[in-house]
Parts: structure tokens; C-alpha cells; sequence
């Protein structure tokens, strides 16, 4: 009996060695050089709260994918820090008529595999992503017509109409050159494998759910790339990832959410870093007839009610910004008279619900997520609370995050529904076309004659200054009328060792030759 | 035997054809994946778009024949959220899965047979009401807290080993203990009681006074005999840690298999879901098949055909 007890042990001992030895070689962790005094620190190591779901940068559609995409793949534009478009891979451009564009790129770039990089490219990348419905990023790009490249460094972009936001486009995730040969030659599966860009870090490995590992490409056509290697590791559990920050395991971890706040403000080594997001969490209000919410007195009541200062303060512990739009300072066409910004009358909201007839109260249905945003539920009970205090009655509804979705995106919600909304463009045209007839039909049923018009003449409105002029209108008319009440601006938090300099940008994303050594 | 093995794989085809039917529903029920992948702002014809694009628009009997029929060709679908073939991805989840099963056994057998045992002979004992009070602290301790805590005394504090990955031994330890002491706390109860039972049976009175050493007793007569409903427990605890342990992956940050289900669930990812399942449910059949194989070694009396 001893021998079978004995084979039993010695044969789990024999494959745990077996299985742990097979995948020995995935000790190229990052941070392996972190802490070691004498030799100057070379890799960098990101955590973040998921991890990536392909390497296909077109059909990604995510903050924590453009992360690594970002520093992989090259774009015509780019942001800088502070949000201003720059040409990236483009030398000089100009605006031949309305519609066309012609491009000339920077000689000397290289992808990978060290082919050049030519306007082929260029069109055979926003070529895939106009054209193929399957991927994420398609439904960005249908307003450009055709591309042509007109020599090996000339590239000629046709929209269909007048398209101010186009350089803001090809700045924007999905607008990636990938390498048109290498691409044709491997196919997508085998493109996803060793996939191949002109950004100054190459791929070097993915394993999924654990790290994907980046080396500097020395031979990138811009500034040289500050780090060797690195490494952005998926870490869903906060606790752990701020563990990994406590010992040096990891530089950066993003995501930190309120609970550990002061845990990482507390440790010497690290700190805690707040930046700003495009994402405001609102209250969409139903307009539609027969609805308690059609009422404008009814509307401005609940806005008078609810204290966004005091949501900030006390359950965000100051790391939001109450605003009064839906386009933060930094994206193109803000309205700085309605940043930072909130108004709260509690006296004046009992006088308009009895003005309105509801000098007994009212009573509606208030859906909102739960764990989709960070202290989302939180806040919803404290708006609910808040608007009873006012005399509203409020069935508060709060779903989880996929139950949710469903809710919003089938439009079944009732009065009001509480959303966080970001802007992938930085383009107020991004944000304020939820205030058309079209894109409102179901869900606030909201529609005004003058931003309607407003809208379609910004869109096709190549003079910025006019362009900006004309969203800045339509946030004014969309605070009077109040479709949508705005809570606040929510904020990015990231841990940070006190062994790197990071700043956080408005796009969140992190270029990681930003980054530097203290 | 043959005959009993034969059987049981024949079994095998039904089974999975209702699992796979059951998590389509499920799946199907859950509500649209394309409303998870894009967006909040996206408009409904973006939606729609994408709902054509990856057939997401078709009847459900049309979706579910033809996944059926892909099924017996061996393609369980791409996946919508890595764009990739959906059984590769849950295979090469395999060997982290399997490590961390292995590693989190064997912590459970070192732990639980020198205690169970020790325990049962030390019967009422200060030392056995302490193994026993260990146990039930044992087993109810929540894995994500040991784990956390874990986390923070011996990789934070101490910095005996890493916080989270998977690499080195070093990396299985913490994960591998954090799973394997709620199995160690049931298999040592189970042992103990089993060998309760059995020290007062009257073969074990005769081995002893026929002058048969202590450890001879307790080893050779009486822990053999103890087994089956070690093994039992073993088998069912096998069964659940090749399906994943869910939160000490995501505590641990360990890329197994539990992690990617669960991933695929949330975005209801059907073709990753079905793979996966339909691994697992493989696994689980195999490793109830080698349970009652092991019964046979240890007690020959028992007799399958």
C-alpha cells in the first residue's frame, strides 16, 4: 500500500517539476533588473486592471490595448501631451480642396522586420479598417472615401464631404500602419503571432492573461526609445497589483481604485497619481412624452437636487471635476464656462416639482451600473438620496454591469439612467452627437431644431475657430434643456514608484518613452 | 473491466452533446456579446454592423446547427473577443491549469496524511482537537482572503517569494498553498474518521496482538483501508482544479483556464465557452474514470463487470 502511496506522491512531485520546468523560460519577467543596485534600471514594467484580447490594433477598441499599441505601431498623427495633434509619419500635408488630402512621409521609417514603410502601407491600413464591418474600429473610419497613394511617399485621402475631425482620426486607435506585405504574406492568425509595426518598441512575446513583453527597436525613425524592455503585466485583483508595486515588481499600475487609495499614499516608494479621463458619468433624462422627465421643471429640479460637489468630495475624496458638459477641458470644442462647474439649489428644486405640479412628491425609476465604473453603485445611491431629499421618490435600480448594458443599449430604461460616457476622438463631435434626433430617438427622445442644425454645420465645418464656436452653442443649449445631467469628469488613478517620473495624459494613454528614471 | 470502460467512454457522446446544448442556451439567454464589445456610444447601426459581420444576427436554431455542425468537424467557432480560433486559446491554458492542480495536490497530501493520521491516532487528544479545530479553519477560510493575506505577509513583508505570475516554482508556492490547504483541511478530517473507524475494527485488534509493530498497524492495515473515501474526495477536488480555480487565478494572477471561462462568460464569448466546457467536461470524465481505476488498486474486491 506504502508503494501506491508512494508512486501517487512521486508522480504529482514529477509533474509539477515537468510542468514548471516546460514553462521555466517564462521568467523573463519584467522587473528582473528593478531594485538591483549598481546597474542602472532598464526595463519597465506597467500592470494593468486586464489584459490585452488580440494584437490586431484595429480591433482592439480598448484603453488597456492602445497602451501597447500605442508604442508598437506608428500613426500618420499623433497626441501630444497635451492633446494638440502632431504629424507623427508625415513630413508635410495639405488640404487640396474640401474633400482631399495629400500626405508626404517621413523618409527612412522602417517597420520591424526593417521593410520601409511606403504610402502602400499607409492605404492598405486604412483601406482594411474602412472596409472590414468585423472590426472594432470600422465604425470610426466610414466617412473616409477612398485613399490613393500617389508615389512610394505621397498618400491622398478623399472623404466624403467636408471632415474637420479627419487628423484627429488618423490619430486615433484603429488608424495604425501595419505592414501591408508581411501582413498579405502571413494572414491575420499568423500576423497576431509576430505581429510587425514602425513604433519604437517591438513585439516580443504575449501570453495572455499574464504579460505582454515589448523590446526598444533601435531602429525607430524618432526619438530613441528610453527603455531595453517592457513589460505590461495583466493583474486583474487591485490588491495584488499594488502588492507588485510595494516590491518593486511593478513601476506602474493603473487603475488603483478608491479602497486602496490611501494604502499607496501611506507606503514610502510609491505614490499615488490622479489624471483626468474624457469619461463623464451623467444622467440621461427621457424626454419623451408622457413621461414624468418631458417636464423642463421637472428636469432642472433634479439637477438643482443633486450636489456634485459633495458626490466628489465625499465619495470620490476629491478626485473628480463637477462639470455641466459632456466635453471635458482638453478635447477640441470644450465649453470652459461649463467646466468645473455645477448648480444646486435644493430650495428652488422643492419650489419648481410644486410648481410642476408635484408639490406631493414623484415618484421614477432610476437605473444605474454596478461595478461597471469605479463607486458607480455608490454614487447612484447618494444621487438617489440626494433627489429624495428633494421630494423625488426614487426606485433605484442598480444591475450589474452586462445586465446593465442591456438595459441601455435596448433602450428599455425608464426616466433616468446613470452612464459614464468617454470620447475616443477628443472631438466634441464625438460626444454631442447623442444630442441629434437620431442618435436620441429611444433613449432621451430629445430634439432641438437649432442643435440639430448646429450639429451637421459643425461637422462639415473645416474653420475650427467657427467649429469650436458651434459646439461650444450646442453644450449651452444641451445645459438648459437637460438631456443629460452632468455628475462629474472621472478621474484616472495610477500607483507609481517613486523610481520613475509619469505623467498622466487626458487619452490615458502612456507612451512609455515618456516615462523616465528619477 | 473492458466491458465497464467501454461503457463509460460510450457515455461520454451524450453527456457533452447536453452540455454543449445547455451552455448555448445559457449562453444564448445571457443576452447580445456585440453590446459588451463596443462601446457605450456606439449607434445601433454600428451594433447591427457587427452583429451581421460575426453572424450574431441569424435564428437561433440556425446559429445552433450550425454550430453543431462545426462541432463535429472539431471547430468550435472563432472567438469575438480574441479573434482567434477558440480551442487553441483554451488548450494552451492547459499547463498553468494543470501545474497549479499538481502543485495544489500535493501541498493538500503533505499537509493532510501525516495530520489525519496522527490525529486519529492521538484520538481527543489536545494535538488531535487542534489538527480538527485547524481543519475547520481551514476550510473555511475564503480563498481570495488567505490568499491576500498570503500575498501581503510573505511576498510583501517578508518578499519570500513573488506576489503574482506565473514562472518559476517560486511562483506556484503561494497560489498552490492558498488552493491546496481547504482540500488538506477535508481530506485530514476524512482520513481521520476513516481511520477511526477502521483502528477499532477487530483484524486491526488481532494484528496487534498477533505483535505487529505500531507503524506496521497504522500503515499497512489500517491506511490502506482508510482510502477510498480519500480518493473519492480526491478525485471530486481533481475534477475542481482542472476547471479552474477562478479566484486564486485572479488573486494570483495565474493565466489558467478558470480565468479565460470566466473572461468568456462576462463577454459572453460562446465559441471560448463552449471549448472550454467542453475541455473541462473531458477532463472531468477522465479523471472520474481513473477514481474508480484506483478504487480497483486499492481494494481488489471491487469488481466492475
Amino acid at each position: 500500500m506504502k508503494k501506491t502511496l508512494n508512486y501517487l506522491i512521486v508522480f504529482l512531485l514529477i509533474s509539477v517539476i515537468v510542468v514548471s520546468g516546460c514553462s521555466s523560460n517564462t521568467e523573463s519577467t519584467g522587473g528582473n533588473d528593478n531594485g538591483k543596485e549598481g546597474s542602472e534600471k532598464t526595463s519597465l514594467v506597467i500592470a494593468q486592471s486586464a489584459d490585452i484580447t488580440t494584437l490586431d490594433p484595429q480591433n482592439s477598441l480598448s484603453t488597456n490595448g492602445d497602451r501597447v499599441f500605442r508604442n508598437m505601431f506608428s500613426r500618420l498623427f499623433s497626441r501630444d501631451s497635451k492633446m494638440e495633434i502632431q504629424p507623427e509619419l508625415v513630413e508635410k500635408y495639405e488640404n487640396i480642396d474640401d474633400v482631399t488630402w495629400q500626405f508626404k512621409l517621413k523618409e527612412g521609417v522602417t517597420f520591424h522586420n526593417g521593410d520601409p514603410l511606403t504610402a502602400e502601407d499607409v492605404k492598405f491600413s486604412l483601406e482594411r479598417v474602412m472596409n472590414d464591418e468585423s472590426l472594432k474600429e470600422y465604425p470610426y473610419f466610414t466617412q473616409i472615401k477612398e485613399v490613393n497613394s500617389i508615389d512610394e511617399l505621397t498618400v491622398e485621402i478623399v472623404t466624403d464631404g467636408p471632415m474637420p475631425t479627419l487628423l484627429r482620426l488618423l490619430a486615433k486607435s484603429g488608424a495604425d500602419v501595419i505592414p501591408k506585405k508581411y501582413f498579405e504574406e502571413m494572414g491575420l492568425e499568423e500576423f497576431q503571432k509576430n505581429p510587425i509595426g514602425s513604433g519604437p518598441y517591438k513585439y516580443v512575446d504575449w501570453k495572455r492573461d499574464d504579460r505582454v513583453v515589448l523590446e526598444a527597436y533601435n531602429d525607430y525613425f524618432g526619438d530613441k526609445p528610453k527603455w531595453k524592455e517592457v513589460v505590461v503585466r495583466a493583474i486583474p485583483e487591485s490588491s495584488t497589483r499594488v502588492g507588485e508595486l510595494l516590491t518593486g515588481g511593478v513601476d506602474i499600475a493603473t487603475d488603483i481604485p478608491p479602497n486602496e487609495w490611501d494604502r499607496v499614499n501611506g507606503e514610502s516608494g510609491i505614490s499615488l497619481i490622479n489624471g483626468d479621463t474624457t469619461r463623464v458619468m451623467l444622467l440621461m433624462l427621457r424626454h419623451t412624452e408622457g413621461t414624468v422627465t418631458a417636464d423642463p421643471k421637472v428636469r432642472e429640479a433634479i439637477d438643482l437636487a443633486i450636489n456634485e460637489q459633495a458626490i466628489v468630495d465625499s465619495v470620490l475624496k476629491g478626485t473628480a471635476v463637477p462639470v455641466q458638459s459632456r466635453v471635458p477641458e482638453g478635447v477640441l470644442g470644450s465649453n470652459p464656462d461649463l467646466y468645473d462647474s455645477y448648480a444646486y439649489d435644493l430650495e428652488k428644486a422643492k419650489k419648481l416639482l410644486a410648481e410642476a405640479g408635484y408639490k406631493d412628491g414623484l415618484e421614477l425609476t432610476f437605473t444605474a451600473p454596478k461595478g461597471r465604473y469605479p463607486l458607480d453603485g455608490e454614487v447612484a445611491q447618494l444621487v438617489a438620496s440626494m433627489l429624495g431629499e428633494a421630494g423625488i421618490k426614487v426606485n433605484l435600480q442598480l444591475l450589474e454591469s452586462s445586465a446593465f448594458l442591456d438595459v441601455y443599449n435596448s433602450k428599455s430604461n425608464k426616466e433616468l439612467i446613470m452612464i459614464g460616457l468617454a470620447d475616443g476622438l477628443l472631438d466634441a463631435s464625438y460626444s454631442l452627437v447623442h444630442y441629434t434626433k437620431e442618435r436620441a430617438a429611444g433613449q432621451t427622445d430629445y430634439y432641438n431644431e437649432e442643435v440639430e442644425k448646429l450639429f451637421h454645420d459643425a461637422g462639415r465645418n473645416l474653420n475650427e475657430d467657427e467649429r469650436v464656436k458651434q459646439y461650444q452653442k450646442i453644450q449651452e443649449i444641451v445645459a438648459e434643456e437637460r438631456p443629460h445631467i452632468f455628475l462629474f469628469q472621472q478621474g484616472a488613478n495610477y500607483g507609481v514608484s517613486d523610481n520613475v517620473q509619469f505623467e498622466p495624459r487626458l487619452d490615458e494613454v502612456i507612451n512609455f518613452s515618456d516615462i523616465t528614471l528619477k | 473491466m473492458k466491458k465497464y470502460l467501454l461503457r463509460r467512454f460510450l457515455q461520454i457522446i451524450p453527456v457533452l452533446f447536453i452540455i454543449t446544448f445547455v451552455v448555448f442556451v445559457l449562453v444564448y439567454l445571457a443576452g447580445d456579446p456585440v453590446s459588451l464589445m463596443l462601446p457605450e456610444d456606439a449607434s445601433e447601426a454600428d451594433r447591427e454592423a457587427l452583429r451581421e459581420a460575426l453572424g450574431l444576427n441569424e435564428p437561433f436554431v440556425y446559429q445552433y446547427f450550425h454550430f453543431i455542425g462545426d462541432l463535429i468537424t472539431g471547430n468550435f467557432g472563432t472567438s469575438f473577443r480574441y479573434n482567434q480560433e477558440a480551442l487553441p486559446l483554451v488548450l494552451e491554458r492547459l499547463p498553468a491549469t494543470f501545474e497549479l492542480a499538481a502543485a495544489s495536490m500535493l501541498v493538500a497530501i503533505i499537509i493532510a496524511i501525516p495530520l489525519g493520521i496522527y490525529s486519529a491516532k492521538k484520538r481527543n487528544s489536545f494535538i488531535d482537537l487542534f489538527i480538527t479545530g485547524g481543519s475547520v479553519l481551514g476550510k473555511a477560510m475564503p480563498n481570495f482572503w488567505l490568499g491576500i493575506m498570503l500575498i501581503l505577509l510573505l511576498a510583501v513583508n517578508y518578499q519570500l517569494f513573488p506576489v503574482s505570475g506565473r514562472g518559476s516554482v517560486m511562483h506556484m508556492v503561494l497560489p498552490a498553498i492558498t488552493l491546496g490547504t481547504g482540500i488538506a483541511a477535508e481530506m485530514t478530517r476524512l482520513i481521520r474518521s476513516s481511520m477511526l473507524e477502521i483502528l477499532n475494527q477487530d483484524y486491526i485488534r488481532t494484528a496487534k496482538s498477533k505483535g505487529a509493530s505500531e507503524m506496521s498497524v497504522v500503515f499497512k492495515h489500517a491506511f490502506r483501508n482508510s482510502l477510498i473515501p480519500v480518493v473519492t474526495i480526491m478525485g471530486l477536488q481533481v475534477s475542481h482544479l482542472v476547471s479552474g480555480a477562478l479566484i486564486t487565478e485572479t488573486v494570483f494572477s495565474w493565466p489558467g483556464l478558470g480565468l479565460l471561462l470566466v473572461q468568456a462568460v462576462n463577454g459572453r464569448d460562446m465559441a471560448v465557452v463552449q471549448a472550454a466546457v467542453f475541455v473541462i467536461a473531458i477532463l472531468v470524465i477522465v479523471v472520474n474514470l481513473l477514481t474508480d481505476i484506483v478504487y480497483r488498486v486499492l481494494d481488489p474486491r471491487i469488481n466492475y463487470s
